[in-house]
């Protein structure tokens, strides 16, 4: 775009005088700036914001974007889409989440061992072979109405 | 054993990379003192410093047609276009590089030479049974 080259991101700063300026191109006090570590992933200069989801900003402030909690000329976290409202959500919550997710391994673990269980072991209430009544469906078996049909007990006393 | 001191209710809680600390917990929220303030008072300058020059721009009587945010074109160049020339091989990046690219492509060989190892075997036996396909 019409910016100028010293406006845009640039490689990691090395010296103290490029970390001043790298601060002050990025709105950001000096103290407050801390490029991502160099580590050729390519993040060259760009501040590294504490990771906090836009659930976490003021609500209330009127900010110049309130649907994204963004004013005009504030650095961007790298994952900004990432961290809007629709998505990803950092914002602190009421049980700690090592609490939560032992809650949950819990009750999967034991889901998945019990239904595990039930699989290899099954167990059904007992049956008995099917009974069918008229002498075992004698006549819909096309057995022969003159004849007398044999007579079929189920049960023994 | 004799336990350590008592854990905070911030230690207790224990943030994370998915989970902040509530502001109550944290110890900064109540520290008052003359340097926080001042690097409050300094980041309110800076924002008031932006504010100024966006409500300029946008109560301008012949307004530009976009008031372009720099904030976020630097984003966008920094993700896009910046990455490259930044990118650097270290034993890292080579490594995750390989993992990545190179790991799939071979995963995916070695299954689908072993399943057709598998269906090439039990044809031979004779214990394949043929699908029956309209198609």
């Amino acid at each position: 775009s019409e910016m100028s080259k010293d406006l845009m991101p640039g490689p990691y700063p090395r010296t103290p005088e490029e970390r001043a300026a790298a601060a002050k191109k990025y709105n950001m006090r000096v103290e407050d700036y801390e490029p991502y570590p160099d580590d050729g992933f390519g993040f060259g200069d760009y501040p590294k914001l504490p990771d906090k989801s836009v659930h976490e900003r003021d609500p209330w402030y009127q900010w110049d974007q309130p649907d994204v909690r963004h004013n005009w000329g504030e650095p961007m976290h790298w994952d900004f889409d990432m961290y809007i409202r629709n998505r990803v959500d950092t914002s602190p919550t009421p049980v700690p989440w090592h609490t939560m997710r032992k809650h949950f391994l819990v009750f999967l673990s034991t889901m998945l061992i019990m239904f595990g269980l039930g699989g290899i072991y099954p167990s059904y209430r007992p049956v008995g072979p099917k009974q069918y009544p008229f002498n075992d469906l004698y006549l819909e078996r096309g057995g022969d109405p003159n004849k007398e049909p044999p007579v079929v007990t189920h049960y023994e006393i | 054993m004799a336990a350590g001191p008592p854990r905070t209710a911030a230690e207790a809680y224990r943030p994370n990379r998915f989970v902040s600390l509530p502001a109550e917990l944290d110890p900064a929220t109540y520290d008052a003192s003359p340097e926080k303030r001042r690097a409050e008072a300094e980041r309110l300058a800076i924002r008031a410093r932006l504010k100024r020059q966006y409500q300029l721009q946008l109560n301008n009587p012949n307004p530009p047609a976009i008031i372009e945010d720099p904030a976020l074109v630097r984003w966008a160049y920094a993700r896009t276009q910046n990455v490259y020339p930044t990118f650097r091989p270290t034993p890292k990046t080579s490594f995750l590089g390989a993992l990545f690219a190179i790991g799939p492509i071979l995963f995916w060989i070695a299954v689908f030479k072993a399943d057709r190892d598998r269906k090439e075997k039990l044809i031979q036996e004779g214990k394949y049974k043929r699908p029956f396909s309209l198609f």
